[in-house]
């Protein structure tokens, strides 16, 4: 390996962005946080590090082997990378932001950094843009938050949305009354998550009816409610497959074009998450577009009261990008040098991108077509440079 | 953009492959004449439904194809599904062929005052080094794989390694090579694999495919 391959080389996972992609992901992200922000939810910007034992908390605690931890000199004291951002709103909802009107609705966009990469996504740094309801009700709150997801991926053109709608709890308070040793408990967790139907039945003892019903009860929203309407579930899990359906039927209503599923087994990354769980896809696109649902706020520890409800939702950047045709580079129009800074004031105030020439060339419409310009600013008019008019 | 629109379904070259031939007709999928060709250079095949499309690939690599999303479907061995354990991948029907068992053998004159109870650390010659690290260190023992992709019955009369982990079915490929089972790790079958995603944007389509296979499992033509 030479010295420049050696520089060029990048620890896994990490890669540059270059044009047009970088641009078109901040403009993306900053499309995103402009419909949040139209819908009333405000941004905040936590840092990129933290202490380790505020990061790690409630819900961040699920993280906690996906994050790199670094040493404080200062304070003496670990510090953690983020891996996600929704532990540090949540942070900033329980201690700063305590006081302010419920609910609290708060979006973020930023850069997060994980240990591993996963098969769809090796990158171990990717960008996330999300909301976060603190102090919601369901199901109102849980669809709102569902809706604005859609919306503002529907303000990017993506399309072929489907929303799938998972209810994490519902399978843990199955898992809890059978009451099985940890390892018993883990082959059937995995059997549900791969639904395997042979397995379920094989591995559920008394319960296997009823989560081979839920396995069953998975697909397009409609016939799959139906389906989980007609399970024998027990009280703890009613309250929870009603919620499903009261989301369901709002988020229906309001947004009829999207595919709307249905997978109340589901719990893969939802292990910290309570009520309703979502994740959004995109026809053709590999992978999540991004994920949410409900989770308690407030420090496991230190917690005063009961914890408060809050719903949110992330966007996955790099996703997104896939999920988006390629960006354009505009238009590019060049001016020789020499050329007067007012004449390139009023191109620009028209759209156009100027690219200006350092020195004086011999052939300024080479010159244009090697700079990337389709236009050249030459005898006071805009020409193209492929010579028709 | 018709390609890119149908679902495409991953097979596995091999010893699966004879074996679901039947599943597949009940399920209503007559694949083009040139798919029963083993000489033919092709990969990619249609069928008697122009919405569906198969490819033939190595069995291990169904389980990729399908994890990508660049299969929806796939047929695989319960073995590669718990070599790779994607995330991405759901296994909602057991298809009930392709049935052999993933052991542990060794060479009959080692087995003969072995005691795997009492072993700490193995190394194993193997297709499923994950698999088999996974299985051993769940009760203790430290496995330490040397990877290949076939002939694994060769090792331990080469001196490669002692012990192997592989799929058996009848047993004679162990015997030829003077192997014994020591230790029984799982039963294996084919099943039914679907991308997570396209279970979600393409519900209907994917579920109906789902919904096919079953009814042509269990002995009934699809309707």
């Amino acid at each position: 390996m030479d010295d420049l391959a050696k520089k060029a080389l990048l620890p896994a996972g990490l890669q540059d962005l270059l044009p047009p992609d970088a641009a078109v992901e901040a403009a993306v992200a900053e499309r995103l946080l402009a419909c949040f922000a139209r819908f009333g939810y405000e941004r905040v910007k936590p840092p990129l590090v933290e202490f380790e034992e505020g990061l790690l908390d409630g819900t961040g605690a699920g993280l906690a082997n996906q994050t790199f931890r670094l040493m404080d000199p200062v304070s003496q004291r670990m510090m953690a990378v983020r891996s996600d951002m929704t532990p540090q709103v949540a942070r900033i909802a329980a201690t700063r932001l305590s006081h302010s009107p419920r609910p609290l609705r708060l979006s973020y966009a930023g850069d997060i950094l994980r240990v591993r990469g996963s098969e769809l996504r090796p990158e171990r740094q990717f960008g996330q843009v999300g909301i976060e309801m603190i102090g919601a009700s369901a199901p109102a709150g849980d669809a709102e938050v569902i809706l604005l997801a859609v919306e503002a991926l529907k303000s990017l053109d993506v399309s072929g949305l489907a929303v799938d709608l998972n209810s994490p709890t519902l399978v843990t308070a199955e898992l809890d009354a059978l009451a099985l040793e940890d390892a018993a408990r883990a082959r059937l967790r995995q059997a549900l998550d791969r639904k395997e139907a042979a397995e379920v039945a094989a591995l559920g003892g008394p319960a296997a009816d009823l989560l081979g019903g839920l396995v069953a009860a998975t697909g397009p929203a409609k016939s799959a409610l139906g389906a989980l309407a007609g399970l024998d579930l027990p009280t703890a899990a009613q309250g929870a497959a009603e919620t499903l359906a009261a989301v369901a039927r709002i988020v229906h209503e309001a947004a009829p074009d999207i595919i709307l599923t249905v997978d109340p087994v589901e719990q893969r990354g939802f292990e910290y998450q309570t009520g309703v769980s979502f994740t959004v896809f995109a026809r053709g696109v590999r992978g999540e577009l991004g994920r949410g649902g409900g989770y308690p706020v407030g420090f496991e520890a230190r917690r005063a009261g009961p914890a408060e409800a809050a719903v949110g939702c992330t966007l996955y950047l790099d996703s997104l990008l896939r999920a988006l045709p390629r960006g354009e580079r505009g238009r590019r129009i060049f001016l020789p040098a020499g050329t007067a800074w007012a004449a390139g004031d009023s191109l620009r105030a028209d759209g156009w991108i100027t690219v200006a020439g350092l020195a004086p060339v011999d052939d300024a419409v080479a010159e244009a077509g090697r700079l990337g310009c389709s236009h050249l600013w030459a005898g006071g008019r805009v020409q193209p440079t492929d010579g028709q008019v | 953009m018709a390609a890119r629109d149908g679902l495409v379904l991953a097979l596995p070259k091999g010893r699966i492959l004879t074996e679901i031939g039947p599943v597949m007709r009940r399920a209503g999928i007559e694949p083009e004449t040139a798919f029963a060709d083993p000489e033919a250079r092709q990969l990619r095949f249609t069928t008697s439904d122009e919405a569906l499309s198969i490819i033939r690939v190595r069995s291990f690599d169904v389980a990729t194809f399908v994890a990508f999303g660049a299969a929806q479907l796939g047929i695989a061995g319960s073995d590669v599904l718990m070599e790779f354990d994607y995330r991405e991948l759901y296994a909602p029907l057991d298809l009930k062929v392709g049935l052999c068992r993933l052991v542990a053998a060794e060479p009959a004159d080692l087995a003969s005052d072995d005691d795997p109870s009492r072993w700490s650390h193995v190394r194993v010659a193997t297709k499923y080094p994950r698999l088999t690290r996974r299985h051993f260190a769940a009760r203790g023992v430290q496995a330490e794989c040397v990877k290949l992709h076939g002939a694994v019955e060769l090792a331990p009369s080469l001196g490669l390694c002692r012990r192997i982990v592989d799929l058996v079915s009848s047993g004679a490929t162990l015997q030829a090579n003077q192997l014994v089972e020591v230790e029984h790790i799982a039963d294996i079958s084919a099943r039914l694999v679907v991308n997570r995603a396209a279970l979600k944007t393409r519900a209907e389509e994917v579920g109906g495919w789902i919904e096919r296979f079953r009814k042509a499992i269990d002995g009934a033509p699809a309707a």
